[in-house]
């Protein structure tokens, strides 16, 4: 499943409220239920949070990937925000974290888990791409970005 | 005349469509009297990309393979399984790296007269065209390729084969 396929303007979210890690985990987390996505929104949230304790999925310059696996999804699924002041994510960089794609995969996807990832890494190499997607103000913007690549 | 089709070679990505070019691929062989070769590509290459950008420790990259490479086995035992329902026998292969790569080293090796893959997604962005493997397969190889579209006139096909 192509990364255009999961991003949509009701799944991402411009700005980013949350100023903490485990805030902006919420929010997106949040952003997922409101549409559908999920159900139990502390059950995605304990997920991604025990992934992040075995390490940060903070990036270099300011892109974080927080991602689970849970049986509280059927099929991939994927929440974004934008925080143009950035956030502390514990990157391993040390700097704020600004875009965020987090990422929720039923137990039995492991390879579209792995290929949405996969182009997740290749996208946000690109340093113009990724100050365009952090200097959008709306999620259509976002959207356009993508489309646009 | 001399049958054009001895070797068919189909790439399995455990999508619906690559199901469904199998079992186009089934049809032909049991039409032509071909041999018939399903591949599947354990895609290591994105695990290590992740290992190496960081998204994945080593401890994701393994439980991730591990898990890819039973979809494999999988997808190949149910590609055999649909060969032996209609008298077609069918070569199941594993391969592990970069899928349109190793499609192509698998075409020189083997030289099948056509590589059967399934309907191509659309694409929208440079992206797409940059890193579909299906697609840069089907660019790469050196033989002829068949794209297989319309599943379910290639369903009601294979359904009507007898066994």
């Amino acid at each position: 499943m192509a990364l255009l396929d999961l991003i949509k303007e009701d799944v991402v979210k411009v700005p980013l409220e949350s100023v903490t890690k485990t805030d902006v985990i919420r929010e997106l987390v949040d952003v997922l239920v409101k549409h559908g996505k999920i159900q139990d929104a502390d059950k995605a949230c304990d997920a991604i949070m025990k992934r992040e304790s075995l390490g940060s999925t903070g990036l270099e310059k300011g892109i974080a990937v927080p991602h689970a696996k849970t049986d509280q999804v059927k099929s991939l699924t994927l929440a974004m925000g934008v925080s143009p002041k950035g956030v502390d994510f514990q990157a391993v960089d040390g700097q704020p974290s600004k875009l965020f794609f987090l990422m929720l995969a039923a137990p039995d996807q492991s390879g579209p888990h792995l290929e949405a990832l996969a182009e997740i890494a290749r996208v946000t190499r690109s340093e113009t791409f990724c100050r365009l997607l952090c200097s959008a103000t709306s999620a259509r913007e976002v959207v356009g970005l993508f489309q646009e690549d | 005349m001399e049958n054009l089709i001895k070797k068919l070679l189909v790439y399995v990505d455990g999508s619906e469509e690559s199901v469904t070019a199998a079992q186009y691929a089934i049809c032909l062989a049991r039409i032509s009297g071909a041999e018939l070769t399903a591949l599947y590509v354990v895609n290591t290459r994105a695990a290590e990309e992740l290992v190496k950008a960081n998204i994945f420790l080593k401890s994701e990259e393994e439980e991730y393979t591990r898990d890819i490479e039973a979809d494999a086995e999988r997808y190949l035992n149910h590609v055999k399984n649909m060969g032996i329902e209609k008298g077609v026998t069918v070569v199941t292969k594993k391969k592990r790296g970069t899928p349109f790569l190793e499609i192509k080293a698998e075409v020189s090796e083997q030289k099948p007269d056509i590589l059967v893959l399934g309907e191509l997604s659309k694409i929208r962005s440079r992206r797409d065209e940059s890193y579909n493997e299906a697609e840069r397969a089907m660019r790469n190889v050196s033989c002829s390729v068949l794209i297989v579209k319309d599943d379910e006139r290639v369903w009601d096909l294979y359904d009507s084969l007898t066994p």
